[in-house]
């Protein structure tokens, strides 16, 4: 009785830990089979974008549960400073084909800007959401709305309403060709650096003292405290990786599209909040899952001629989803609260 | 790249002109005061287009001058979170009708904001200009019709409807040999509509489309589009839709899709100049091989000498509107003069002066008359192609009255 | 913490006795008043210098719409607790109802009055069809599915063009009339005032009675204690359906007031923005005041649309120098985003807060920092 339950329990384990890899495969084959290898690569960078953005949202909602409705816009900002970075203080202009230079021109780049964004981040931590942490839910919300209100506003000031252009210091003509199709290295090179950025994430939480520190304190915060965790600095903490992350997206977006503009945060932000949901909010692994599948759904609509009716596909499968599977892909983290 | 725009200081000329004109008792003669509404949206992402159709009307109004009368402008910004709202514009309207010295109107700039407008001047018998709606539906038919409630016409516009501009694109496009088209548009009404109007054409010359979608504003990625394109087996695209809905965006997407080299056409939402944030300045070389169409003649008669006027007054050249914002002011100046001229100037003598279908108004966009609904009978596309990072002129076409 | 609003109130305290006991008719007499002095400060300097009385009248029933739309809203969100982010979505809904019925796009000309009723099902209809199926997600999974539902209304409506029009929107709506009497006209903003201001106070009342009765306490319950509520034989699906249903039909009826006022609906009308817009006068006004959340939404319209717009001409017409150079229109949403953060930093429970929300607050804070 004992062993058969225990055997049983490994099983079932062994399959749980199977399942999930198994099922991303079958989807990610479908998905290839479906929209052939070009719009496979489309989805895979645009589901790198938002994944990157997604984090952001969904470990600021583990920690203090807040819907921050001002990362969307975090993130135009980190495309803003990239740009500004790139063109003004390192003087690039186009791309470059010197591939050391490339090298170390695009590590700097997003050593800065994910330096920059990360004060910002904990900065807007510091002065709109600290204050009101202990106060009624909605109010830090609304506090997020004003945060997006002026970050979109000022970068408008500053740099207009128009579009702008961005140096993509990937040469777009590099590619490589797989089973005939044409590959773009720019393609690559963004879905290689969101990977390595959450695979790095996913490290830090998981082995860290400062990520343990971050879980135990999205579970339950006044134990956290309690055994030692100083929550000030884990929250700052918090901020100051999901605007980073959302800084790196800034980057990488500008690298990719070659553009950005003041409204882009509203958008891609609403996106992202829905791909942190669609992944189990709070649950870092699913909110890049959920940027993916957002990013294929996308894809998809727009390689078969339904772009219109994008986004309402996005939001009625999440409706769908949700009413299925109430608490996302992968399960949320953080406990309910009556 | 500029990190202070002018745009801060251009917004601040603007305002001193505004002072300036609206503390200008002081310096002119006195008299009875007159004052034309400017209604546009002024904030976010529309000031770029509606800005300077404001700044030309400003200028104009500050350089006529009416014997007996103090003529003021008084301007009414109807954008919210960064766009037209048609809500604001109806009550802009209100404001404008509750002052008893405004006599017409220039604006508005967005068509949604014409059909929540034009009831209200309508009732009110307030003459209104726009300088750049195009949608049909706002004069002609039933539609039209419906908006004005029955009454006497009191809008009209100086840009030619939609429904001549994606028509002549198209027969431009079949002439470079385009016979698979893919067509892309922004889903907004003027967008969806220039595309419907190129496609019906596009089809009737004989021409296959081999795809068509919507992507709406604010949308950044526009690769899955470009790759549909390029397996579709296009020769041409079609861009229905302003730059700022994201035309460079596509443009940009066709050439990492490797078909960068395919001809692009659009309508006048594109053709924008060579300033930042323009269609050419955000495809950068990618602009190449790109066609647009104006509403408009290519060879207005006073452009020069308004070039030098408005580079005087802001700083900064004639762009976009502005031409036809300064022709909307001109018009309503002539119609104040002729009220003047037969003795009684009210809303009604100024309304009835400048929808009166005989009389021919000579602005900066040369001659311009009004036909039964209010459109203008100048009814010219020009075309355009890009070349050496501008555009170049090519030829017009006249559909005559 | 309201200590200047009693201090203002203590030589009225006979008659707020007496309208506590009457509470219907208070608000009947309250708003009648108020509708009455508000049109007659807009001929007092600083107002008559900003924009004449009509345009006045106009704004004030705009922002006496919003002010609804945020009443209908706090049913959701602070009377059962349920966070709704697509608000806006029913808002669409009741516009588009009257549209179809009511103009030349269907050519269908059916009498203004019954449609207000007729909204009023719509919306309804829609948030049963919405709730039922997702009112058992919790917290912030419903509100995404809020959002979601707000935004495929919309696209919806953009999209399906051979049923809507598209993005042009059905225009040359009817104007409502009572037949052989008045006829409302676009021009004279005051039949609409009327309308809206008796439909503000009818909506109030029902509100407030509804926050008495059965239902209202059942809301209490479910927000303060879904578990203990469920063990006493509350039936939580229900109760939140019916907050849902509440809250829908009143946007819905709001909705036809709206189309019949602006004569058109174009789905850019209902976005996103409107349902943040709401929501935050909900939260600023005070979550769960009726009064508070009314009030909120109305100064935040006005503010948001007459002040800041008109910030240039106030700085000129009082030619305060340096502030004279700036543009504010420039930075209109700037300051709206600054004092929107400045006020919850101030008053994170909103500017009125619910009275029983306010003791609810208090012990907590005091438990939580001792726990510090």
């Amino acid at each position: 009785m004992a062993t058969a339950s225990v055997t049983s329990s490994t099983a079932g384990r062994l399959l749980g830990t199977v399942r999930l890899p198994l099922s991303i495969f079958a989807f990610l084959a479908l998905a290839l089979g479906v929209l052939g290898i070009d719009q496979f690569v489309n989805a895979m960078t645009l589901g790198a974008i938002y994944a990157l953005v997604a984090l952001g949202y969904t470990m600021v909602y583990g920690i203090i549960e807040l819907i921050n409705f001002a990362h969307g816009d975090v993130f135009m900002v980190g495309s803003f400073v990239a740009m500004f970075i790139s063109s003004s203080l390192l003087g690039n202009e186009g791309s470059i084909t010197n591939v050391p230079l490339l090298g170390v021109s695009v590590l700097v780049l997003f050593a800065l800007t994910i330096g920059v964004m990360a004060l910002l981040g904990a900065l807007i931590e510091r002065l709109a959401y600290r204050p009101l942490r202990r106060a009624p839910k909605l109010a830090p919300l609304i506090t997020a709305i004003g945060v997006s209100f002026i970050l979109q506003n000022l970068i408008q000031f500053f740099f207009g309403p128009t579009i702008v252009t961005v140096p993509q210091l990937v040469p777009i003509e590099w590619s490589i060709q797989i089973s005939g199709s044409r590959v773009p290295l720019l393609n690559l090179f963004v879905i290689a650096s969101s990977v390595i950025l959450m695979v790095a994430l996913q490290l830090f939480i998981s082995r860290t003292r400062t990520g343990r520190a971050m879980r135990t304190t999205s579970m339950d915060r006044d134990a956290s405290s309690l055994m030692g965790v100083n929550i000030n600095r884990t929250i700052m903490i918090t901020f100051l990786i999901g605007s980073g992350l959302a800084g790196a997206a800034g980057v990488v977006h500008g690298l990719y599209y070659g553009n950005t503009n003041y409204s882009l945060g509203f958008q891609s932000g609403l996106k992202a909040f829905t791909a942190a949901v669609l992944g189990g909010i709070g649950n870092t692994a699913g909110a890049a899952l959920g940027g993916f599948l957002i990013a294929f759904v996308e894809v998809g609509a727009s390689a078969f001629g339904y772009g219109r009716w994008g986004g309402a596909v996005v939001f009625s499968l999440l409706v769908i989803f949700l009413v299925f599977r109430p608490t996302g892909l992968l399960g949320s983290h953080t406990g309910d609260r009556a | 790249m500029k990190v202070f725009n002018k745009k801060g200081l251009s917004a601040l000329a603007a305002v001193a002109i505004l002072a300036a004109a609206c503390g200008g008792s002081t310096a002119s003669t006195a008299g009875k005061t007159l004052t034309i509404g400017i209604s546009f949206p002024l904030n976010g992402a529309s000031l770029a287009s509606a800005g300077p159709a404001r700044d030309g009307a400003l200028l104009a109004i500050k350089e006529a001058s009416i014997e007996g009368y103090t003529l003021k402008a008084k301007v009414l910004d109807h954008a919210k979170d960064g766009a037209h709202n048609p809500d604001q514009a109806a009550a802009d309207m209100l404001t404008f009708v509750g002052q008893e010295d405004v006599v017409a109107v220039v604006g508005p700039f967005n068509s949604a904001s014409a059909r929540a407008q034009i009831p209200v001047s309508s009732e009110a018998g307030l003459l209104q200009c726009s300088p750049s709606n195009t949608n049909p539906t706002l004069t002609k038919g039933a539609d039209g019709e419906a908006l004005r409630g029955g009454r006497a016409v009191n809008y009209v516009r100086v840009a030619t409807t939609d429904d001549l501009q994606g028509p002549a694109v198209a027969v431009y496009a079949k002439e470079n040999g385009a016979k698979k088209i893919y067509i892309l548009d922004s889903t907004d009404a003027y967008g969806k509509g220039v595309a419907d109007a190129f496609e019906t054409q596009f089809k009737a010359d004989g021409g296959t489309v081999v795809g068509r979608q919507g992507l709406p504003t604010g949308t950044t990625d526009f690769s899955a589009a470009a790759t549909a394109a390029k397996a579709a087996g296009a020769d041409s695209i079609f861009y229905g839709g302003v730059t700022s809905d994201g035309a460079p965006l596509f443009r940009n997407a066709l050439a990492q899709a490797g078909i960068g080299a395919l001809p692009f056409y659009g309508a006048d939402g594109i053709y924008d100049g060579t300033t930042e944030g323009s269609y050419i300045a955000t495809a950068g070389a990618n602009a190449e091989n790109s066609y647009a169409s104006q509403a408009a003649i290519e060879n207005i008669p006073g452009k020069d000498d308004f070039n030098v006027k408005f580079k005087a007054e802001y700083g900064k050249d004639a762009e976009g509107y502005a031409f036809a914002g300064y022709a909307c002011a001109q018009i309503i100046v002539e119609g104040i003069k002729a009220a003047v001229a037969g003795g009684d100037v009210t809303r009604e003598t100024v309304r009835a002066a400048v929808v009166d279908k005989g009389t021919v108004f000579e602005t900066v966009l040369g001659s311009v008359s009004f036909d039964a609904v209010g459109d203008t009978t100048q009814r010219i596309i020009s075309l355009y192609k890009v070349e050496g990072g501008a555009w170049k002129f090519v030829k017009e076409i006249n559909y005559g009255n | 913490m309201s200590r200047i609003s009693t201090a203002l109130s203590a030589p009225f305290a006979p008659v707020r006795a007496y309208f506590r006991k009457h509470r219907s008719f208070g608000i009947f007499v309250g708003v009648a008043l108020l509708s009455i002095a508000l049109p007659l400060l807009t001929r007092v300097p600083p107002f008559d210098g900003i924009q004449s009385t009509n345009a006045w009248v106009n704004a004030f029933t705009t922002a006496a719409i919003y002010a609804m739309l945020a009443m209908g809203l706090n049913v959701v969100i602070g009377f059962a607790g349920l966070l709704d982010l697509g608000y806006a979505a029913f808002f669409a809904l009741g516009g588009y109802t009257y549209a179809f019925v009511a103009s030349p796009f269907t050519g269908v000309h059916l009498p203004f009055w019954p449609m207000l009723l007729a909204g009023g099902v719509v919306g309804a209809i829609f948030g049963v069809l919405l709730g039922a199926p997702t009112l058992r997600l919790r917290g912030d999974y419903l509100a995404i599915v809020t959002l979601g539902f707000g935004e495929i209304v919309p696209i919806t409506l953009m999209n399906a063009d051979k049923f809507t029009d598209g993005v042009n929107g059905i225009g040359g709506i009817d104007k409502p009339s009572i037949p052989g009497i008045l006829q409302f006209t676009l021009t004279n903003p005051w039949p609409m005032y009327g309308l809206v201001i008796a439909l503000f106070a009818l909506i109030m009342i029902m509100i407030y009675r509804l926050q008495d009765s059965r239902i209202g306490r059942t809301w209490d319950a479910i927000r303060e204690d879904e578990l203990a509520a469920e063990s006493s034989g509350v039936n939580i699906v229900i109760a939140k359906l019916q907050a849902f249903a509440v809250g829908a039909s009143i946007a819905g009826i709001v909705g036809v007031v709206n189309a019949a006022k602006i004569t058109i609906v174009t789905p850019d009308q209902f976005r996103f923005a409107v349902s943040i817009s709401v929501l935050a006068a909900v939260v600023l006004g005070g979550m769960g005041n009726t009064i508070g959340v009314a009030t909120g939404a109305f100064v935040i319209y006005l503010f948001q649309s007459i002040l800041l717009k008109q910030l240039n001409t106030l700085v000129e017409n009082f030619n305060i120098p340096v502030l004279n150079q700036i543009d504010f229109l420039e930075f209109q949403y700037v300051l709206y985003g600054i004092v929107l953060v400045l006020m919850m930093l101030k008053r994170p429970q909103g500017i009125f807060p619910a009275r029983r929300r306010m003791r609810e607050f208090a012990p907590l804070k005091i438990g939580k920092r001792g726990a510090k």
